[in-house]
């Protein structure tokens, strides 16, 4: 085994999805409870503890959701950064809160057989618990993105539309590009949350 | 024998598949020694061109048979050195070959990397490449050609029926899933092109066989039981190639328990290696058996039957029970009844008596013969709403005889949508039922693995269409 790799950060991590089309949902790292009032623009947020100790950052306490007023920002800014003092080296992220949808999960992994590999899931808490998912060798095309999304059990709730059906191909085409072109180790677009026929990229991890 | 196939390492396994000239190498006349029964085998087989018996304290003759001590005393052109002596002895006697210009080997001995001796596997690799000498093995069954009638197998011809020539090949890096399942080959209705037993595949893997056998006119079908690939981005390569011309059935052994403990993010958790290689067998176009018994029935539906990308199955019966679960499996697994024409519905009704329902699953009545089936059969194949066959006798109604089977034999034979019959039942039914596999129709002891096998095919078939635009 090679070094364990590490996490890329936020920012750049942002950055590099953008280029190949994937946009993630606005946010920011707040060093202070000012800062993230400020981020919220009298709009709701959700703050997260990210850290390198805990990938389960809801099961760990680390997320806050719904915070629609200041208030609310600034009791969970400081409850946050408690708990994280456990878990240094830390940092605070601010998001502005995504609509309500069926949460979904896109990844890559480096297989040590056969490379990188995309994988689409059912997202959220039921990952694990259902293990829905579809995976496929890098580079994907449009045809095996089609038949990673009718491979998932899910599949009707996934994508319940012709539109989100399209949308969603072109995002994993998208990603798979992302994962072909870049450094990455591992990657978790996680989660994406699936509404209107279109998407938010709630959060985005990177390891290289 | 002009055709060369060099695979993508460049290694050309003609000479080790169809030799025309073979040396046993630790021939002996002692009946316990692996090397006498490899020879007897040989004669048994009654392969064609010279055989060379080779044994250090090798006197005038073995087996009746001009003996050498050496492969550098035959002084005739050789093709294949099957080498069973200990593994210490092997790296001399390779070089040897390689001496002697031998073009390519077979080593069945084991004693190699599967038991921690890594130093003897390397030294052998190295002697290979030095003399560019290809081998397949160590620690394997080799090669079981029949049309060459090429044999290295050290298992006697008593003990493991050799099966008939035909289409399928069969590749297995584990030699005793290889010969038992080989065994169960020669008791079922297809034929066989190749076994490739390959081993601990030091010099000749799976990438090579695959490629070999992709330009293989005499293959039409690969069987494959498989634990592990070496090169995996080869081995993509390759399958690819081959899943465009021809169908690949593959056991995969070894269900690695996915995550794994230091993974980093949860698509590393979620994805194994077991869910990886599944993955690339669904992406290019493997069809996957999750057991022995299903290899088998993959691979004589693709033998057999011709390629179909609609899966609407007529079910016909001569049992109403069989008829229902046939049903449930049809759609269980991806595959669903037709909605017969207005014109075949006529028919049937003009065709079959009163108390014969015109729907599907078509029940035919218990009382009925070889001339009811042959006349639903004949409307039925007319019917475009129907791409395909599930053609139910069960053998223990007064109606079913040995005309039906021939008659369902006659039906199946050359038709352009697939065919599988099922009978379930005992002695009675299975003499019937080599009757029907004989003629080249897949039979299937109940519906459930009937269902799969058209489905494996379907999959398969819609994969080729896909791939080829």
């Amino acid at each position: 085994m090679a070094d364990s790799p590490s996490l890329m950060s936020y920012d750049a991590a942002q950055k590099l999805a953008a280029k190949y089309g994937i946009k993630p949902i606005k946010s920011q790292y707040v060093a202070s409870a000012d800062e993230a009032v400020r981020f919220s623009e009298g709009k709701p947020i959700a703050l997260k503890g990210i850290t390198p100790k805990a990938i389960h950052k809801s099961r760990n306490g680390l997320v806050s959701l719904n915070l629609y007023n200041e208030k609310m920002i600034r009791d969970s800014f400081s409850d946050l950064s408690k708990k994280l003092a456990k878990l240094k080296p830390f940092k605070i992220l601010a998001q502005r809160m995504a609509a309500s949808g069926t949460e979904i999960i896109i990844g890559g992994k480096v297989d040590p057989q056969f490379g990188k590999m995309l994988i689409l899931g059912l997202g959220g808490i039921y990952v694990e618990a259902f293990r829905d998912f579809a995976l496929r060798v890098c580079p994907i095309t449009g045809r095996d993105a089609h038949s990673m999304i009718s491979q998932l059990k899910s599949r009707s709730v996934v994508a319940p539309d012709k539109e989100t059906e399209r949308m969603l191909e072109d995002l994993l085409v998208r990603a798979s590009k992302l994962f072909m072109g870049s450094n990455a180790a591992e990657m978790d677009f996680n989660p994406i949350i699936i509404h209107d026929a279109g998407y938010d990229a709630v959060d985005i991890r990177i390891m290289v | 024998m002009a055709r060369k196939t060099k695979s993508i390492s460049g290694v050309d396994l003609t000479q080790i598949i169809k030799p025309r000239s073979v040396a046993v190498i630790g021939a002996s006349e002692k009946e316990e020694k692996v090397g006498h029964v490899i020879m007897q085998n040989y004669l048994d087989v009654g392969f064609q061109g010279p055989i060379y018996p080779i044994n250090i304290k090798a006197q005038e003759k073995i087996m009746g048979i001009q003996a050498y001590k050496s492969i550098l005393d035959v002084k005739k052109p050789v093709d294949l050195a099957v080498i069973a002596v200990p593994a210490e002895a092997v790296p001399h006697v390779l070089e040897q070959c390689g001496k002697a210009k031998v073009k390519g080997a077979v080593i069945v001995s084991g004693g190699f990397e599967e038991v921690g001796r890594k130093d003897l596997q390397d030294a052998i690799k190295t002697i290979s490449k030095k003399y560019r000498l290809p081998f397949i093995g160590p620690n394997c069954l080799g090669i079981m050609d029949p049309r060459s009638r090429n044999d290295t197998l050290f298992l006697p011809t008593s003990k493991i029926d050799r099966p008939k020539i035909g289409g399928v090949s069969f590749v297995s890096q584990s030699g005793s899933v290889g010969s038992s399942t080989l065994d169960l080959i020669s008791g079922e209705g297809f034929g066989l092109a190749h076994f490739i037993s390959y081993g601990n595949a030091a010099v000749v893997d799976e990438v090579d066989i695959l490629n070999y056998l992709a330009d293989d006119p005499e293959t039409r079908v690969i069987v494959f039981y498989l634990e592990g690939v070496q090169r995996g981005k080869e081995f993509i390569e390759v399958v690819k190639k081959v899943t465009g011309k021809k169908p690949i059935v593959i056991l995969k052994g070894g269900e690695t328990p996915s995550g794994v403990s230091a993974a980093h993010s949860h698509t590393a958790a979620l994805a194994g290696s077991y869910e990886a290689y599944k993955a690339v067998f669904r992406q290019f176009g493997l069809t996957v058996a999750e057991e022995l018994e299903e290899l088998l029935y993959y691979a004589k539906v693709f033998e057999t039957q011709p390629l179909s990308t609609g899966n609407r199955i007529a079910i016909i019966t001569n049992g109403g029970g069989h008829g229902v679960i046939a049903t449930d499996a049809l759609y269980r697994n991806g595959l669903m009844l037709p909605n017969l024409s207005r014109e075949t519905e006529k028919s049937l009704r003009k065709a079959m008596p009163k108390i014969v329902n015109i729907a599907m699953p078509m029940d035919l009545g218990g009382e009925a013969d070889a001339k009811r089936y042959q006349a639903a059969l004949e409307i039925l194949e007319n019917d475009p709403n129907v791409d395909g066959f599930m053609v139910i006798t069960l053998f223990q109604t007064p109606g079913a005889d040995e005309s039906l089977a021939s008659a369902i034999a006659k039906f199946a034979t050359g038709r352009k949508k697939p065919v599988v019959a099922v009978s379930t039942g005992s002695t009675y039914t299975r003499s019937h039922v080599s009757i029907m596999e004989a003629s080249g129709i897949p039979v299937y002891e109940s519906p459930t693995a009937a269902a799969k096998s058209l489905s494996a095919l379907i999959e398969y078939s819609r994969y080729k269409e896909e791939s080829a635009k």
